[in-house]
């Protein structure tokens, strides 16, 4: 642990041996950690690490595993209170910031902080001033009276801040922002830390936790790094590099067991995906060929274009992404004008991969509906055969094709989601964060499921966050930043540190 | 596509099976299927028969109380069942009402000015259709909510059934004929429009059970996003589930003229809310979660005798609705507490307190 920076104040929290379970997975255990009054103290890991597991249970939104012990300002905190009770001087900036962006900021601002009444209405005038002098104080100008929807995101940012730290006493306060520069643009991320300044300035304290390395070393004094639910480290940041905060991340315990052969492509190969100048919502014209047999990894940061990619590749976004796409060889065909599909694994499982009312059986075979009925009546044991078949596949356990899909652990789901699609030969898979929330085991099963699959000649597009599904799968990745692809790496140099370095823009 | 990767056949999973220990589907025993978790209403069913049995033992156990309450359901019925498609599809059609106001007073019309009943029925038939047309390209086309886009369609075709009928009823002499024969023709007590709503039910459950449309059909009713990536075409499914709405709206409307002999332009709407109350009751039977056809048929029984009963021992006019809405209520408590259950108590708590405190979630 690091002493407090300054010793004459108790520490702004703490909390000792704090541990949160999931069914199945333990997304953090033993959490000691203290953040020192007055400072800004970063937290740092890897997805999955319990960064948010963490904040989460500060907030109020899970309630911890019994025998821990949590302290705020040296008063004990109950963590098993409902949010609403915590102590005054706890703020929070989820990353999703919790504003209404169809309002505008005098009503944002009044809903966090409650509206100035007189004679039992709301007294607008009044209340509009309140929300320019909170406002005042970042020098930031912003039309109070126009919908968040029009405003630019760092001013969003500037107004929750403006709205959690109204009306505190900053010098015993403990401001939390998770991921705050996740949306931002580079040029008002500067704007944010001058803002995180004034406030630490005030006596507050800080715990930041973000993705980028670069900002941890421009505002934090200090680094805990969480590594699979656990603290790894805490030290102050003085006299660390990025390389050492990326190794302290990814640990020395990687399984490098599952790794696929390096991909060599055979000369009359036909590519299984070609993209041409595919661009969206972040996307600024990326172009991609996958051949058969090749797993690509697709990495960036938050608003990278990294979400975006998979999808428009799947041809989900005919709305609203460009581009032209051709798969195995058929005719070439643009994104706007829909009509085709490839296989997708989904970033969010429970809300656009499984239907959790209906059966493993059902969901398996889905896509395959088509081939599976007989005039379009579904007969015989056609379907509970495919099921069985990709159950022996993937691995499930139970292997019992009517349980309710909604009942499996995360990591099964995960496998039928990936199993269906391989059901019939297809020249393409996309995934997107294929292992978010999945287990150390389950990840590794789907890990080797998903290389084999490759050598039989499946070409597969993987986006993730996670750098270990990159590592541990892909024979090529390309790095995004800001809708491009800033570098592609080959297979021999995936590595944690230089995936980290090349997203952060520490080296491209 | 030249790939080199085998398709998954069968020799090979074979093969794969017989190196590891596979659970059997679980077959269903006859106390899954007859529990009260599948079947509840059934038990609901025979506590109201005992209880009007014993209070009016000499009127109740006879067979015209009994193809009564057969009859009684037979138009509730169908209405019910036109529900059920878009229902399973998470799709609302409010205008179901209006539209079987629209083919009975449509059908009674052209049957009046003498008409053969062929043509006329089918010119009522072609109205619904049209109706639902219109709903499908309001709601799947224009993206209206479909519970108000359907609400505002419904309010159309009123507004267009009042103007054509001017309030009147539509009667004939010539009403009394063939055209009476659609819903009036008995057989053995038991009226044809009877015999519609099985056939319709009965269509409708192999339709949901066993066709990969109907599959389609519950994928996007539970999960549309999901549905979508998986390839299945969610916007056709639910523009489709509008027009055979409106289509089984139109059966139930005629079936509703010819039995009550007149065009009346008011007659369909009543069946609106008893239509909605059978089709969740009916989600709640069977197989509990999902609108299905013979918990639909369950439902409308119960509720009907349930009706028909307390009318026989001569309970107040009121006392019908409220029994309607008092056993939807505690049925959709009852299966609705059992599925939070399936995912946890806790779970649904949790949600609870995330909406009413947004700034807590954080999804990452």
């Amino acid at each position: 642990m690091t002493t407090t920076t300054a010793a004459t104040r108790p520490a702004a929290l703490r909390t000792e041996g704090l541990s949160k379970t999931f069914p199945g997975t333990r997304a953090l255990s033993d959490l000691t950690i203290e953040i020192g009054a007055g400072e800004v103290h970063a937290l740092a890991g890897s997805n999955g690490s319990g960064k948010s597991t963490f904040i989460k249970l500060l907030a109020g939104y899970h309630q911890p595993d019994p025998g821990y012990s949590a302290w705020f300002g040296g008063q004990p905190l109950d963590l098993d209170a409902p949010g609403a009770d915590r102590p005054p001087g706890l703020r929070f900036i989820h990353q999703d910031l919790g504003l209404v962006l169809e309002l505008d900021a005098v009503d944002n601002f009044g809903l966090k902080c409650g509206y100035a009444t007189r004679r039992g209405s709301i007294d607008w005038r009044e209340q509009a001033r309140r929300t320019q002098r909170a406002l005042s104080r970042f020098g930031i100008g912003i039309d109070i009276h126009q919908p968040l929807s029009q405003a630019a995101p760092v001013e969003r940012t500037v107004l929750a801040i403006a709205a959690a730290i109204e009306g505190w006493d900053e010098a015993g306060g403990l401001l939390v922002l998770d991921e705050p520069t996740a949306a931002l643009p580079h040029a008002e991320v500067e704007v944010l830390f001058q803002i995180i300044g004034e406030v630490v300035a005030a006596g507050a304290s800080i715990l930041y936790v973000s993705h980028r390395l670069d900002e941890i070393f421009t505002i934090a004094d200090t680094v805990s790094v969480l590594r699979a639910g656990r603290l790894v480290e805490t030290r102050p940041v003085e006299g660390l590099t990025g390389d050492g905060i990326a190794a302290l991340m990814a640990g020395a315990d990687v399984d490098t067991d599952v790794r696929p052969q390096p991909f060599v492509r055979r000369p009359d190969s036909v590519p299984a995906i070609e993209a041409v100048d595919l661009r969206g919502r972040y996307l600024r014209g990326v172009d991609l060929t996958v051949h058969p047999g090749e797993i690509v990894g697709v990495a960036g940061l938050l608003g990278s274009g990294r979400e975006e990619l998979p999808y428009v590749l799947a041809g989900a976004r005919a709305d609203s992404a460009t581009g032209r796409i051709r798969a195995g060889g058929e005719p070439w065909r643009t994104i706007e004008r829909g009509g085709f599909q490839h296989a997708l694994v989904p970033a969010d499982r429970l809300a656009e991969g499984i239907i959790g009312e209906l059966p493993v059986q059902d969901n398996v075979a889905l896509p395959a509906l088509r081939t599976l009925g007989r005039h379009g009546l579904m007969v015989g044991d056609a379907e509970s055969r495919m099921a069985v078949d990709v159950i022996e596949r993937v691995g499930l356990v139970p292997a019992d094709p009517s349980r309710l899909m909604s009942t499996l652990s995360g990591g099964n789901q995960q496998k039928v989601v990936v199993g269906r699609w391989l059901t019939e030969e297809r020249p393409v898979l996309i995934l997107s964060e294929p292992t978010a929330g999945v287990d150390i085991a389950a990840r590794m099963a789907l890990f080797r499921l998903l290389i084999e699959a490759a050598e039989e000649g499946l070409g597969m597009v993987v986006a993730s966050s996670d750098v270990h599904d990159l590592i541990h799968l892909c024979t090529r990745v390309i790095v995004l930043r800001e809708g491009v692809v800033t570098r592609e790496l080959e297979q021999d140099e995936v590595t944690e540190s230089t995936l980290l370095r090349v997203m952060e823009g520490l080296e491209s | 596509m030249n790939s080199s990767r085998p398709a998954v056949d069968a020799s090979e999973s074979g093969a794969r099976s017989s190196s590891n220990v596979l659970v059997a589907p679980r077959r269903r025993s006859v106390g899954d299927l007859l529990g009260p978790k599948r079947i509840g209403a059934v038990y609901v069913w025979v506590v109201i028969a005992v209880v009007l049995v014993l209070l009016k033992p000499d009127t109740i156990l006879t067979t015209s109380t009994l193809t009564q309450i057969l009859n009684n359901s037979a138009i509730t019925g169908l209405a019910a069942l036109a529900l059920l498609i878009p229902l399973a599809a998470r799709t609302f059609d409010l205008s179901i009402g209006f539209v079987m106001s629209l083919a009975g007073v449509t059908a009674a019309h052209f049957a009046a000015t003498g008409m053969n009943i062929v043509p006329a029925v089918l010119l009522a038939l072609g109205a619904a259709l049209a109706v639902g047309l219109i709903n499908a390209t309001v709601v799947v086309v224009m993206r209206v909510d479909s519970f108000i886009g359907t609400l505002a369609t419904g309010s159309i075709v009123a507004a267009f059934i009042t103007m054509v009928t001017k309030e009147q009823d539509i009667t004939d002499v010539k009403l009394t004929g063939a055209f009476s024969k659609i819903g009036q023709t008995d057989l053995g007590g038991v009226t044809l429009p009877v015999i519609y709503a099985l056939i319709v039910a009965l269509v409708l459950w192999a339709f949901l059970e066993r066709t990969t449309t109907g599959r389609r059909i519950y994928s996007v009713g539970f999960n549309p996003e999901a549905a979508k990536l998986a390839g299945i075409r969610a916007d056709r499914l639910r523009f489709a589930s509008l027009v055979c709405s409106a289509g089984i709206a139109g059966v139930a409307g005629i079936a509703l003229a010819s039995t009550i002999g007149a065009g009346s332009p008011t007659s369909g709407q009543s069946y609106l809310l008893p239509a909605f109350a059978a089709a969740f009751l009916g989600a709640t039977q069977l197989r509990p979660g999902r609108f299905n056809a013979m918990g639909t048929v369950i439902a409308v029984l119960v509720l009907t005798t349930g009706t028909t009963g307390l009318a026989l021992v001569l309970a107040p006019a009121w006392a019908a609705d409220l029994f309607t809405g008092v056993v939807l209520i505690a049925a959709l408590t009852i299966t609705g507490a059992e599925r939070r259950g399936l995912r946890g108590a806790k779970g649904s708590l949790a949600a609870l307190r995330a909406r009413f405190r947004p700034t807590t979630t954080n999804p990452e």
